[in-house]
């Protein structure tokens, strides 16, 4: 974890609590997970007492406290999509992955996540991999997805 | 640009914007609303744009990206002006053939145009889709007018004109008069009368007071204020600067959640175009009013739609509620007077500010007036924004305007106000979307989103699914939502997998009543509504759950068996190759059969089976 | 100058300075509102909602957590309704199926009537009442332990589960904690959890009169008037 760029990341938030969870986010989005040393490193330069940034980084689902897979896999599992049939899409996966949702694959190359709803209702089952939003997923569209990333590392096209 | 240090310079500007528009040539408006962006209107866009390059257009043809017009179950859609030509359900592939054929040579694509559901025929213009005719689309008309990243389009149709009228035409108190009599109440789902709100908030002790846009918009099935803020940014922006001229707050804030990065862009988007334009800053449109916002992104935590659990997530804290015992309006964000208010509620500030209280309470009914967004989603055929004049039966919205069920199975019942609301069987759906109407009939308007179900939909499944999604949104401090509601999932999640006894649901009853007086905030005390709910209205349900052991709806994995119809069955195997838990066996030819007990109900061999010979129920 | 209000709890008019809790002053006038969370000169935050009272205002009567609650001149408060006695049991009744193992619940589950468990009983050995996390941070400013997670992962640990080397081993979190005060039969086997009330005859006297003082641990720590 390159001290140079947390250092940026808290460059002008010094001594400002409220920016606690905007700084949490930037250290999320850089290294895809919150690292331990980057806790204490924000708790002494923004003044917050490490506990509480502890308590911050384990309250919201942003942050993820251990690093993730190469492709993120979210499903979807607001009430529209769930109507239309989201959890057998978040079984299925988890038994071809061999994963609990919020886990991450033993080759560390998916990360399986469930939201709470995205707010692309109209269109659910919803899926997004990666940042691409997939609608009307079914079980067999994610398996063959899943598999076209693993064959070639890269992902199939939207027409899968 | 530079900043517009009067309200005149703001009506020149509009009037030469104007003047351009109505003069633009032609006009390509595609929609860029969260439906249309899943289903891939980018790409879309993108083929537009280069098309249009290449046949050297790019001048002479306008291509607007909106918000969301709401028709998302057709999108991604286009409409082409002059001629207001609708085209829906847009590939890429398509955008070559709309250039040469629509553009160049006026003549209609037959296979892009939408058929009419009743008759059957194609319908050529916007104007004539029931869809849209059979709403009353105040604010999502806005959104199909504005290009959701452009300042200047939102001036040009009279974007900030109200702003002006209440800086010069109105103090702050008369602008709080004017919302109290126009009826607003809050759209976020507390319903709480707005002009009552703004007055508290302005009469408590202090100057240092806060606006807040609460976009945290949890609810699942619920988008209406990301159509509204993704795509009409302006409007928002234009009610709360009104607010903090009616309230005295110098500073406001949109708090995004975390799962609308587009929103969190198109808002900070707005607000800087908003400062380049004097719109938001110091002495604004040349008048006392000094406000500016900030964009604040919610963590992943449903509970910060609460207005405590908001404020203490803004202060960088965790998003836990704190008791109400003293109103945020008085002591809220860094205990300063703080009015929150949500985004479609903010959305209607400047429209009735420009057209008068009377224009808006004319619409709807006593207790709740003016115009309402719903998110339809769930098994019914028109799914996505929708906008009606308050007291609209249920029954219109649903079948009239949503077009009735998606798939044949008969509509058995609608979720409304999310996780804090209630299921309302079909008997019931006579009733009116008014806040009391509904909260009375055990369910609620809530924030807007709206969920049809049909038989094919398990009552104590949602109840369970409702349940498990409150309990991983609890906060967890206190103990009648964090155990309470910990406890009902145990006992609803023992119904469905065919375990449940009959003095359960008394017990149901009963601790769903005390977590609704006991739990510490809105959060956990609605937590019950949808058991509550569903037992009253679909006991019978749970009661065949119970006693027969048999989940009607056919949903429940413990309760239904996958079941291969011999006669149907020809062999060919397919099922038995997609089952990823090899309960299939069969020999080829031969009708195959599923391992009940390696079966997992996934419902992979249904989808494979090419013969419709498997199923489960 | 002390402010002073004048307030009825349970149709007993009372005086109490402004700045005051309801639940302090109706403790401070011996009458025993069933608490778990609250602990004197430690901040309150309304978490078990054990000490919920009816405030009744313009007809209407609201339930509420008394410790939250500041006193106001002519507030109306009625702390032993049958409401909010039913309310107080249900809530006791899940802490007690939770934590069983703890004398100062299992006091509590029967001062406030409970006689059947129906739920499952777990053995989880917290009940959140966060007496610990307030001492460490606000008697001691240590702020060595705190609540972690969010919903049913809410727990107490200290930061990255470790104890850091900045507390300073007071054992104030281990003196307040209601889980270290056990039943006189030792702890319970797993499976083996009932409602035991400190023992099945202080089980007999509370279920034929019901707000018969119990001697409970927590009483002796807030002296209670009743706890003698």
């Amino acid at each position: 974890m390159s001290v140079k760029t947390l250092d940026a990341i808290i460059e002008g938030r010094r001594s400002q609590p409220q920016q606690l969870i905007e700084v949490l986010q930037d250290v999320q989005d850089t290294w895809g997970y919150v690292p331990q040393e980057s806790m204490i490193t924000i708790s002494r330069e923004l003044g917050v007492p490490l506990i509480e940034v502890y308590r911050v980084a384990s309250f919201y689902k942003a942050f993820s406290l251990v690093p993730r897979g190469e492709h993120v896999i979210t499903v979807c599992m607001g009430t529209a999509c769930h109507v239309r049939g989201a959890a057998p899409i978040v079984e299925q996966v988890a038994a071809m992955l061999d994963v609990e949702p919020g886990g991450t694959t033993g080759d560390g190359l998916f990360t399986l996540e469930s939201v709470n709803c995205l707010g692309a209702c109209a269109l659910g089952p919803v899926v997004v991999l990666d940042g691409v939003y997939y609608d009307h997923m079914t079980p067999r569209k994610l398996s063959r997805l899943i598999e076209s990333i693993r064959k070639s590392g890269n992902e199939d096209t939207r027409d899968a | 640009m530079h900043k517009l240090a009067a309200i005149e310079e703001l009506e020149d500007l509009r009037t030469s914007l104007a003047a351009a528009r109505d003069g633009a040539g032609t006009t390509i408006t595609v929609c860029g609303g969260p439906g249309c962006q899943a289903s891939g209107c980018r790409a879309v866009i993108d083929a537009l744009r280069s098309e249009l390059s290449r046949e050297d257009l790019a001048d002479t043809v306008q291509v607007r990206v909106t918000g969301c017009h709401g028709f998302c179950e057709q999108g991604p859609i286009m409409v082409i002006d002059p001629g207001n030509i609708f085209y829906c359900h847009l590939k890429p592939a398509d955008v070559p053939e709309i250039v040469s054929s629509t553009l160049f040579d006026g003549e209609l694509i037959e296979r892009l145009l939408y058929t009419d559901p009743a008759s059957g025929s194609k319908l050529q213009t916007e104007a004539e889709i029931p869809f849209y005719r059979l709403q009353d689309r105040t604010l999502l008309a806005l959104n199909r007018q504005v290009d959701s990243s452009s300042i200047t389009d939102y001036i040009a149709v009279g974007g900030y004109s109200a702003l002006a009228k209440a800086l010069r035409e109105y103090g702050p108190e008369e602008v709080i008069g004017e919302i109290a009599r126009s009826g607003l109440r809050g759209r976020g789902g507390g319903g709480f009368p707005t002009g009552r709100k703004w007055a508290s908030c302005r009469a408590a002790a202090g100057d240092e007071k806060y606006v807040i846009c609460n976009a945290d918009e949890g609810d699942p099935g619920a988008f209406m204020d990301r159509g509204v803020l993704e795509g009409n940014p302006h409007l928002v922006l234009e009610g709360m600067l009104i607010g903090a001229w009616a309230i005295g707050a110098r500073q406001g804030y949109i708090y995004v959640r975390n799962e609308y990065p587009l929103a969190v862009t198109h808002a900070r988007a707005a607000v800087e175009q908003a400062r380049e334009f004097g719109l938001l800053g110091d002495n604004i449109l040349g008048s006392d009013l000094c406000f500016d916002v900030d964009v604040a992104r919610g963590g992943g935590a449903f509970v910060c739609g609460e207005s405590t659990a908001l404020m203490a997530s803004l202060e960088g804290k965790v998003g836990e509620p704190r008791p109400k015992d003293v109103h945020t309006v008085e002591e809220g964000l860094w205990n300063k007077p703080t009015a929150l208010n949500n985004v479609e509620t903010w959305a209607n500030i400047p429209l009735i500010v420009r057209n008068g209280a009377a224009w808006f309470s004319e619409k709807g009914t006593k207790g709740s007036k003016g115009t309402k967004i719903f998110a339809l989603t769930g098994r019914v055929k028109n799914t996505g924004l929708v906008e009606v004049a308050m007291g609209t039966p249920l029954r219109t919205i649903i079948f009239d305007i949503g077009g009735g069920p998606s798939d044949g199975a008969a509509i058995k019942a609608v979720q409304t106000g999310g996780p804090s609301g209630g299921c309302l069987p079909v008997d019931k759906f006579d009733l009116a979307v008014d806040f009391d109407e509904l909260a009375e009939a055990g369910s609620m308007v809530g924030s807007g989103g709206m969920v049809v179900m049909d038989e094919r939909t398990c009552m104590v499944d949602v109840a369970r699914y409702f349940l498990a999604f409150l309990q991983d949104e609890s906060c967890g401090k206190c103990v009648p939502c964090r155990v309470g509601i910990n406890r009902m999932l145990e006992i609803v999640t023992d119904i469905t997998e065919g375990r449940g006894r009959p003095e359960q649901l008394d017990l149901l009853q009963e601790l769903g009543e005390t977590i609704r007086e006991t739990a510490l905030c809105a959060l956990g005390k609605t937590a019950p509504n949808p058991v509550l709910s569903t037992l009253q209205y679909f006991r019978d349900e749970y009661e065949a759950h119970i006693s027969e052991g048999r989940c009607p709806a056919g949903v429940c994995r413990a309760l239904i068996e996958c079941v291969i119809d011999e006669e149907a069955c020809i062999g060919c195997g397919a099922c038995l190759r997609a089952c990823p838990h090899a309960a299939i066996h069969g020999e080829k030819k031969q009708p195959h059969t599923v391992d009940l007990d390696a079966c997992r109900r996934c419902g992979i061999c249904v989808d494979e089976c090419s013969q419709g010979a498997i199923a489960l129920k | 100058m002390e402010q002073y209000v004048t307030l009825t709890i349970d149709g007993a008019t009372v005086r109490a300075p402004k700045g005051r809790s309801v639940l302090d002053v109706a403790l401070e006038y011996g009458i025993c509102i069933p608490h778990l969370c609250h602990v004197p000169n430690l901040s309150d935050f309304g978490a078990c909602r054990l000490c919920i009272v009816e405030r009744v205002e313009n007809g209407r009567s609201k339930v509420t957590t008394s410790c939250t609650l500041l006193v106001q001149d002519d507030m109306v408060i009625r702390t032993n309704t049958e409401k909010i006695r039913k309310l107080r049991r249900n809530i006791a009744e899940l802490l007690v199926a939770e934590a069983p193992n703890s004398r100062a619940v299992q006091d509590i589950a029967v001062r406030c009537g409970v006689t059947k468990v129906r739920y499952p009983f777990r053995n989880k050995n917290c009940t959140l009442c966060g007496r610990c996390v307030r001492v460490c941070a606000e008697m001691w400013g240590a702020r060595a332990i705190g609540f972690v997670g969010r919903g049913k992962e809410r727990h107490v640990d200290f930061p990255f589960g470790v104890r850091p080397d900045f507390c300073k081993e007071c054992n104030s979190c281990i003196q307040l904690c209601p889980m270290t005060i056990t039943p006189c039969d030792g702890p319970m086997a797993p499976g083996e959890e009932r409602l035991c009330g400190k023992c099945a005859a202080q089980l007999m006297v509370t279920e034929k009169i019901p707000d018969t003082c119990v001697l409970c641990d927590l009483g002796n720590g807030f002296n209670c008037a009743r706890h003698v």
